[in-house]
């Protein structure tokens, strides 16, 4: 057999007894078996399997208690984001409320660009989010709409239901009192089932659950946008609960009968011209004290 | 379709057999190839480590050869910033003393010898005769390890044999 293959198959551990033999008889032997006994001096270092192993297992356990960890910053995101999201929806769904305060009023822009002029004391509450479906706003108080055409506008008070398509109105609803003017298109009410059309110019009132006969009149928009309140043939009490909404007094009427009828008008802008306009026709007196009011008599 | 029972090493007991069976191996691999002055002890935890992090993406035919792969790149990142001396510094230690002091001397300087020439030996010769000779594994066992054919390990160890035999003469 050729030396090389000794030499390899001796490297390889594979040696037979016989080639053994002849490898051992090799003129280079002993030098390599010096070699080779040299060599067994480099023997990389001792690795202990099972030492190494157990340095190395706190490790590998601290790695399986975060595995599950990963998931607790994880939740922690989702929890976030649930509430989030839950605010989100509660407040976007949420109706939205506009409130005045006597002697306020505001302009509402509705979400189709309908405008809203609200009346003082009155409150208006509307969902922006189903706004495309459904044109709906509640109504506490008095307001005049001008609505945007398009689908059906609702306002919803507590006495009837005014629908619209498009037109300029004014619902004013306050204790006992619903009055509506329609002033441009044409506004449907809707009282105890029974459906009222309003032309332009007319008005709808019911008060004290009756209805009162409608006349036509012949302005544009309602007297209080001017700042003025105007009355034809009302009872008093809510002629005089209209000027509490509008000035911040506090009116008494004892000995006055509150059931006569008023038919004219007073402004929001001074007091004491607002209650002479009130009380000279009607021929009453009033003794202001402060912010109390009294009516009586001549 | 037979699927293995579990296809990667996530499991407690399998990786510690896993660790039991490469762990040496991988150590020797990287001392023979690096040398100790890199620490190869530390580079194999760090490789298992490593593979205990990540065993859900590593299928169990490919732990061994990431575990490798990992090992080597973490060595080399340390070569990076090391230069290699190479330096197969374990002293042989005699216990016996009955050599006369000619031939301690004679044995030391063979020993210089044989390290200078172990340090001139290629990379892939000096992993393969080294595992051969010293950890005393057969070749197919090294092409395993290495991941290369028995011929090729077998030209490899030959080669180094060869080349060391002839450094030592002339010197």
């Amino acid at each position: 057999m050729k030396r090389e293959e000794l030499i390899k198959k001796w490297l390889d551990y594979n040696l037979s007894t016989e080639e053994l033999n002849a490898f051992e008889r090799l003129e280079d032997y002993n030098n390599i078996i010096q070699l080779d006994t040299a060599l067994t001096d480099f023997k990389a270092p001792d690795f202990s399997i099972d030492n190494n192993y157990e340095s190395i297992k706190p490790k590998l356990k601290k790695e399986t208690a975060k595995s599950n960890e990963w998931l607790k910053p994880l939740m922690k995101f989702v929890a976030i984001l649930a509430i989030g999201f839950s605010i989100y929806y509660y407040t976007t769904t949420l109706d939205t409320h506009i409130d005045t305060i006597v002697a306020q009023h505001t302009k509402v822009e509705l979400p189709d660009s309908s405008t809203v002029n609200l009346n003082a004391n009155s409150t208006l509450s509307f969902n922006k989010n189903n706004w495309n479906d459904d044109r709906e706003v509640r109504l506490n108080g008095e307001a005049f709409f001008n609505v945007a055409k398009g689908q059906k506008f609702d306002v919803i008070t507590s006495i009837g239901i005014v629908s619209v398509l498009g037109t300029e109105f004014n619902v004013n609803q306050r204790k006992n009192y619903f009055e509506v003017t329609c002033y441009e298109g044409l506004v449907a009410v809707t009282h105890r089932d029974k459906t009222v059309k309003l032309k332009p110019g007319y008005t709808f009132r019911i008060i004290n659950g009756k209805l009162r006969a409608n006349e036509k009149e012949n302005t544009t928009q309602p007297s209080w946008l001017r700042g003025e309140s105007s009355f034809n043939s009302i009872p008093l009490k809510y002629v005089i609960s209209e000027l509490k909404n509008q000035y911040n007094i506090d009116i008494s009427t004892n000995n006055v009968d509150t059931s006569r009828l008023f038919t004219g008008s007073f402004t929001h802008k001074n007091l004491d011209l607002a209650l002479q306009s009130v009380t000279i026709p009607l021929n009453l007196g009033y003794s202001k004290s402060g912010k109390s009011i009294v009516l009586k008599r001549e | 379709m037979s699927q293995p029972l579990q296809d990667n090493i996530c499991d407690d007991l399998l990786f510690e057999r896993f660790y039991k069976k490469h762990s040496k191996n991988l150590h020797d691999f990287l001392y023979y190839k690096f040398g100790e002055h890199l620490n190869p002890q530390d580079k194999v935890q760090e490789a298992f480590i490593k593979l205990w992090q990540n065993c859900g993406k590593i299928a169990l035919p490919k732990a061994k050869s990431y575990l490798f792969t990992t090992a080597n790149n973490l060595m080399l990142n340390a070569v990076a910033h090391q230069k290699v001396v190479l330096k197969y510094s374990k002293q042989p230690q005699k216990h016996y003393t009955s050599e006369s002091p000619e031939f301690v001397l004679q044995e030391k300087e063979y020993h210089k010898k044989l390290q200078n020439a172990i340090s001139n030996l290629t990379e892939a010769q000096r992993i393969a005769f080294l595992l051969n000779r010293v950890e005393g594994k057969r070749f197919k066992e090294i092409a395993e390890l290495l991941n290369i054919s028995t011929k090729a390990v077998e030209k490899r160890i030959y080669g180094a044999l060869k080349k060391l035999r002839k450094e030592i003469k002339e010197l």
